[in-house]
């Protein structure tokens, strides 16, 4: 195994873990972008057309290649591959035939006449672990429904719930509010990782088998808390879920999330705030009567920090002990001191050849780190390869 | 023929998470068949057994979904003989898990390196705020903090509004990193017989959720908050309908579909309307199709419309509140939720298996809430072979507490 010991990714948590993707949706190409990011070696199998997500928003301004897709697809291969043709069936059992992993989000109906209907997969590559990630997923009364982001966030139940606390107070009469981006679709893709994982730790004993993730069930899933409220007796609203006092300030110059759970924050925040003679009164002193006149306690927040600056309020915090962070802007982030000491973008190489940092995942395995950098594969750059 | 097993079957772990990221992680994966040993102490209990008064609960959660199937143990880890008993179970162990702030494993001398001296191959998980290293790494935090520290609170919020503060979903979504990269190096030990230490840091998840717009931001662009927008899809957004509080979700992604949405909710308007038949023209008119939807929506029922525009090959779906979700048959027959009971739990909704498997039964829920201390027959006496009386001096001396 020289080959082997001496390629890059040798070292990697998944190495040598073979990936077949087929994906139009965020949930099935982040699913394979982390595998990717551990080492798995991810063939993404497109369209002639390309993958959808090419053209997915938001477009870099400069080049108008999708940022979205730059950031799911870096380090991963790609090849043409219509299963709907004889030519695209070749393609496709040559690809599964080696493959420990196929994570797939072709919609149900279409499943059969593309040879991806799972008894099927499962009877003609035992080894292999076949993973349906879909919005409603592949079995039940609504698998055939489809959803994008916005649908499948209110479908589990955290939509409703949102927003709460500042935005919610100054604009009541808004309708919900979605998390940004394709929070509900990375879930997904997280939770499918997760399963082909465990899947495939079985492989020896069990042989490979088909495994069904749903988007709306992933939401459910990291909403559980709402759901023991409700097993609790109490129904969650985002008028009420606020916490009684603390969330998010405006202060000089920036936002800043402040959140006292615990007494002796309590005590430490009373400190930041410069022992005012508000918060000495007696009474105060017992967490249920704070909570009780958490309004009246944060119009006396909001007045200290409109008055300083978000910098110099999380300096002081931190210090006293007092759980307070910044809101930080994109940039902020992509140039933070932190972030840039974990090293939590790397480079990579953009389709037109620009250069890009991107998030490289977003954990990291200390005794072999993730390999870093990468590029942004062009449509079937496989193929290109080959005949070049 | 013996029924498959789940498919971590096998796989023990030596749970010292607290709270709610890093539980859920180790739920997750045993809910996937791992055994999971918590370990904690009457002085030092999870935050599931104590009062909540931020949620007006005033004793100890009856039911606690991290803490669903793990068993659980008393150690008293201030004491060197509890650290002792805690690394022979780390060394019966696969994975070990903690969510301390970086340093109290050291602290309790219970690090990866005195860890992997236990046991040479243990895939140690450190789920933190700011991760192990680097210069805020002592920052403690909570989900919302997660959300501000990573941009994913900033890009969330109406348009002209503040950032919005993210909740338990946050946590979660740190955790089910966390099961995914635990798990990879499960394999990685399997393949190589070494030992890894993933380090998770919950901020750099809420990172992970805007790396579009952190690829924006490297070329220099200053990504914008879109709001329930979407720069391709109009409509797109959340709509009031014919009951109060009532709301639809509709995300149209082309022409046809724009065509397959007048069929449902307006008929007489021709379908090829050139104000509203292209994308580009529709992503021009949003104000203008938000306010006609508006108007077609406010006598509707949102339920039916629905489920109508579904059956027209429409993306659309009602904002549910959790009883929505609790009493939607779709979820109950995928077992993505379930119904549990115990003595002293009445019966009641749970979130079930994270997927369906074909080849491999007992994924789910198998226990719930464990009492303090429960499984110590099982793990100090079978497992670590402690004797009764052994155990009674432990007790008595307060290592065992």
């Amino acid at each position: 195994m020289l080959f082997e010991e001496a390629s890059p990714s040798a070292g990697l948590p998944l190495a040598g873990c073979r990936v077949v993707e087929r994906s139009r949706t965020v949930a099935a190409a982040y699913a394979g972008r982390l595998l990717a990011a551990m080492g798995a070696q991810v063939v993404m199998l497109e369209p002639e057309a390309g993958s959808p997500l090419r053209q997915a928003p938001p477009l870099l301004e400069d080049t108008g290649e999708s940022a979205l897709f730059a950031y799911l697809c870096v380090g991963k291969r790609s090849r043409v591959c219509d299963p709907l043709t004889p030519e695209g069936q070749a393609v496709l059992a040559r690809e599964l035939d080696g493959a420990d992993i196929l994570i797939d989000d072709t919609p149900v109906r279409s499943r059969a006449a593309a040879g991806l209907d799972p008894a099927s997969t499962v009877r003609r590559f035992p080894s292999l672990v076949h993973v349906s990630v879909l919005p409603f997923g592949a079995s039940g009364p609504k698998a055939h429904w489809d959803g994008e982001e916005l649908n499948l966030l209110h479908a589990g139940g955290e939509g409703f719930l949102l927003p709460n606390g500042l935005s919610h107070e100054l604009f009541p009469d808004r309708p919900p509010l979605k998390i940004y981006g394709h929070f509900a679709g990375y879930q997904a893709g997280s939770t499918a990782v997760t399963c082909a994982l465990a899947a495939w730790w079985t492989v020896p004993e069990a042989g490979g088998q088909y495994v069904d993730v749903s988007v709306q069930d992933a939401v459910l899933s990291v909403g559980a808390f709402a759901l023991q409220r409700l097993g609790d007796g109490s129904l969650e609203h985002r008028t009420t879920r606020s916490f009684r006092y603390g969330g998010v300030f405006e202060t000089l110059d920036g936002y800043l999330e402040l959140l006292t759970l615990e007494d002796r924050q309590w005590g430490a925040l009373v400190e930041l705030l410069g022992r005012p003679a508000w918060a000495g009164e007696e009474a105060l002193r017992d967490p249920l009567e704070r909570s009780r006149r958490g309004a009246e306690i944060n119009g006396h927040i909001r007045e200290w920090m409109a008055a300083h600056r978000v910098e110099d309020i999380v300096r002081q915090a931190q210090a006293l002990g007092v759980p307070a962070a910044k809101y930080r802007t994109p940039r902020e982030v992509s140039e933070g001191e932190h972030e840039r000491a974990r090293g939590l973008f790397a480079p990579a190489l953009l389709e037109s050849g620009e250069p890009v940092d991107v998030l490289l995942a977003p954990f990291q395995f200390r005794c072999t780190p993730l390999q870093r950098g990468g590029r942004v594969p062009a449509l079937g750059e496989m193929a290109a390869e080959a005949t070049a | 023929m013996t029924r498959p097993q789940a498919p971590l079957a096998g796989v023990r772990i030596a749970d010292f998470t607290i709270h709610a990221a890093g539980p859920f992680c180790t739920h997750l994966l045993s809910q996937l068949g791992a055994e999971c040993i918590k370990i904690e102490s009457r002085t030092r209990p999870d935050a599931f057994r104590k009062p909540h008064a931020v949620y007006g609960r005033m004793q100890a959660a009856t039911f606690d979904q991290v803490s669903a199937n793990k068993l659980s143990v008393r150690l008293n880890l201030k004491q060197p003989e509890a650290v002792a008993i805690a690394k022979r179970i780390v060394a019966l162990s696969d994975i070990a898990a903690e969510s301390f702030r970086p340093g109290v494993m050291k602290r309790l001398g219970l690090d990866f390196e005195a860890l992997r001296e236990a046991k040479p191959d243990i895939v140690l998980l450190s789920l933190s705020s700011c991760g192990q290293s680097g210069p805020d790494s002592h920052f403690a935090g909570y989900a919302p903090l997660f959300g501000a520290w990573g941009g994913l609170g900033w890009m969330s919020g109406y348009s002209d509004g503040p950032p919005v503060e993210m909740r338990h979903v946050m946590d979660h979504s740190a955790g089910v990193h966390a099961a995914a990269a635990t798990l990879a190096a499960l394999h990685q030990r399997r393949r190589t017989g070494r030992a890894q230490h993933v380090d998770l840091a919950a901020r750099e998840v809420a990172s992970a959720m805007i790396g579009d717009a952190l690829v924006q931001a490297s070329r220099g662009s200053t990504p914008l908050r879109p709001g329930n927008g979407d720069l391709s899809m109009a409509p797109h957004g959340v709509y009031r309908t014919g009951q109060p509080d009532r709301w639809l979700t509709l995300a149209v992604r082309n022409d046809h579909e724009w065509a397959a949405l007048l069929q449902v909710l307006a008929p007489e308007l021709p379908p090829h309307d050139p104000r509203f038949a292209t994308a580009p023209a529709r992503r021009g008119r949003r104000a203008e199709i938000d306010a006609l939807l508006t108007r077609w929506l406010a006598a509707r029922d949102a339920d039916e419309t629905a489920a109508q525009l579904q059956q027209a090959g429409v993306c659309a779906h009602v904002s549910w509140t959790m009883q929505d979700v609790a009493d939607d048959p779709h979820l109950r027959e995928r077992g993505a939720l379930v119904e549990v009971s115990a003595p002293g739990i009445e019966p009641r909704l749970a979130v079930g298996a994270p997927g369906r498997f074909s080849a491999s039964d007992g994924v789910g829920i198998r226990r719930l809430t464990p009492t303090l201390g429960q499984d110590e027959d099982y793990v100090f006496g079978e497992l670590l072979g402690i004797d009764s009386a052994g155990r009674a001096d432990l007790v008595a001396r307060e290592v065992i507490l």
